[in-house]
């Protein structure tokens, strides 16, 4: 299994309502985005980060290691902001190179810490949602905010078909490794080529398969399926309209400043 | 007593290749409602492609299917009706479960016959009960054993309540463990009445379960009869690649050793031998 796939199915919070989570994610998300606050980030952060860790109970570790894929990109990609070529050094920093400056500013050097950090926020807002939330239970609210069926019922469709295609690609590449299909690079562009195109057969394969199997079960061209029922808490929605209508005043005010 | 066959093919005729070899050659058969028929032979011997025209998934080239009396109606609404009474459980479950969850994938049939929501959670809930899929309901279709899939694949049909269940290699690819577990479903499903078509090479199985046995060799029925008749005819097992069961080539043995007597009842399973030995 896929391990962020594996982590949401033994969160604590799996069994909240979906739509309860999925509100909660958006809407702090689009607050982040909206005011581009560094405190509103911050409080994002620690109140994401104590939800799943400490409420869903998914390690540390682990979350501390998927925060720090996209701090990394972010760092990189945010030195363009804050570093300049200049012939005249700027207030925060500068290091001097022939006649030009490696330099930067305070306001860029602020502009490039609110954008991480308003960055790194929303990303734990789509954690939260993705760590504690089965892709069945989004996919249920995706079909409750009417998203198409057609783009719904696909998404089912690949998922499932990544874990298959994947259990496929795996024992199709332990063959090659058993033979020695991967012993240089030579050997290993060759053994891939030849995994991506069987693995194209395959899918072709069990696609024609799966669709024969769900026409014997009466198949009329649209994926009826139930979901599980997860009802609202009281509590929980309490807490989310109030931390939501927080961020919200917070966002307010720091646009009105 | 309604004697009119539940199923019966009339010299079915299906290809592949445009008719240049055929699947189902000139194939005939007809089954009683209720009965447990096993079909056994070779590999590419016709058994799924059979499988597959009595769901209505292929449509023979020539010949006429019948169900309960009736020819096979090929519209859209015919198939549907068909479908609702003739249950297919593929032989690879991952070929079938479409869904990333156990309970939307059951549901899946049942809401197809267009009934109510409401009933379908009752249905959905009393299957997963019935075949002890709780402990694992909430765990994704791809994180399932093997064992765990054949089951929410059973579930899938079941949950539908059709007439005749065709279950193609249940035990395929299965331990011990798991194999009797399916077993058990397959002996439960025949006690509620509903008629098993299944394919196997198990022939201890065959022997001990079913109540009909159907030989196919080349797209034809070669044999049809009850388990003794078909597995005391040595040249038909050995046309269709099979062994004669265990059970009957130890009977056999001990009959020619003088150790058993002859005139005695062919057994059907280890325990009536063992009986026929204790009481020598």
């Amino acid at each position: 299994m896929i391990t962020i796939d594996m982590l949401c199915y033994y969160s604590r919070l799996r069994y909240a309502n979906a739509m309860e989570k999925f509100t909660y994610s958006v809407l702090t998300l689009l607050f982040c985005v909206v005011s581009r606050s560094l405190a509103m980030a911050l409080l994002v952060l620690a109140v994401n980060g104590i939800l799943t860790v400490r409420k869903g109970g998914i390690p540390f570790y682990r979350y501390w290691r998927y925060m720090m894929i996209p701090l990394a990109f972010l760092i990189i990609s945010t030195l363009a902001v804050i570093v300049n070529i200049s012939r005249t050094p700027l207030d925060a920093f500068a290091f001097q190179i022939g006649n030009y400056y490696l330099t930067g500013s305070y306001a860029s050097l602020y502009k490039g810490v609110q954008m991480i950090l308003t960055a790194l926020a929303s990303v734990s807002c789509l954690y939260f949602l993705s760590f504690n939330t089965p892709m069945t239970d989004i996919l249920s609210v995706l079909k409750k905010i009417h998203c198409p069926d057609l783009l719904v019922e696909l998404m089912l469709l690949i998922y499932r078909y990544i874990f298959l295609l994947l259990d496929i690609s795996f024992s199709i590449s332990t063959s090659q490794d058993s033979r020695l299909g991967n012993r240089n690079l030579k050997t290993s562009m060759k053994s891939f080529g030849a995994m991506a195109s069987v693995l194209l057969i395959r899918a072709m394969a069990k696609s024609g398969a799966l669709y024969d199997s769900m026409e014997a079960r009466c198949y009329d061209g649209r994926l009826k399926v139930l979901d599980e029922q997860h009802p609202p808490k009281s509590k929980e929605i309490f807490w989310i309209v109030i931390f939501e209508g927080l961020l919200l005043i917070f966002t307010i005010w720091s646009k009105l400043k | 007593m309604n004697t009119t066959p539940i199923l019966k093919a009339e010299d079915l005729y299906f290809s592949y290749d445009n008719e240049n070899s055929h699947s189902l050659n000139g194939f005939s058969l007809e089954i009683l409602r209720g009965k447990k028929v096993a079909f056994m032979g070779a590999n590419g011997s016709g058994k799924s492609t059979f499988f597959l025209c009595c769901n209505g998934i292929h449509r023979p080239s020539r010949g006429t299917l019948y169900y309960c009396g009736e020819p096979y109606d090929y519209s859209r609404k015919g198939l549907l009706k068909l479908r609702s009474k003739v249950g297919i459980i593929f032989q690879d479950p991952d070929n079938q479960l479409f869904s990333a969850s156990v309970y939307q994938e059951i549901s899946f049939g049942i809401l197809n016959l267009g009934v109510s929501v409401e009933e379908a959670r009752q249905e959905v809930e009393q299957v997963i009960e019935k075949l002890e899929i709780t402990p694992f309901r909430h765990k994704p279709t791809h994180a399932l054993s093997g064992g765990q899939k054949k089951q929410v694949s059973i579930a899938d049909i079941l949950v539908m309540h059709p007439d005749i269940i065709i279950l193609d290699e249940p035990a395929a690819a299965l331990d011990p463990k798991h194999t009797v577990m399916v077993n058990k479903i397959v002996n439960q499903l025949t006690k509620d009445g509903i008629t098993v078509l299944m394919s196997t090479h198990d022939v201890n199985y065959a022997l001990e379960w079913a109540d009909e046995i159907v030989l196919l060799h080349k797209g034809q029925v070669l044999m049809h009869g009850s388990p003794l008749d078909v597995f005391t005819d040595k040249e038909a097992l050995a046309q269709t690649n099979l062994e004669q069961p265990a059970v009957l080539q130890l009977f056999e043995s001990l009959c020619k050793k003088g150790i058993l007597d002859s005139s005695l009842p062919l057994p059907r399973n280890l325990q009536t031998l063992e009986s026929y030995i204790e009481n020598m």
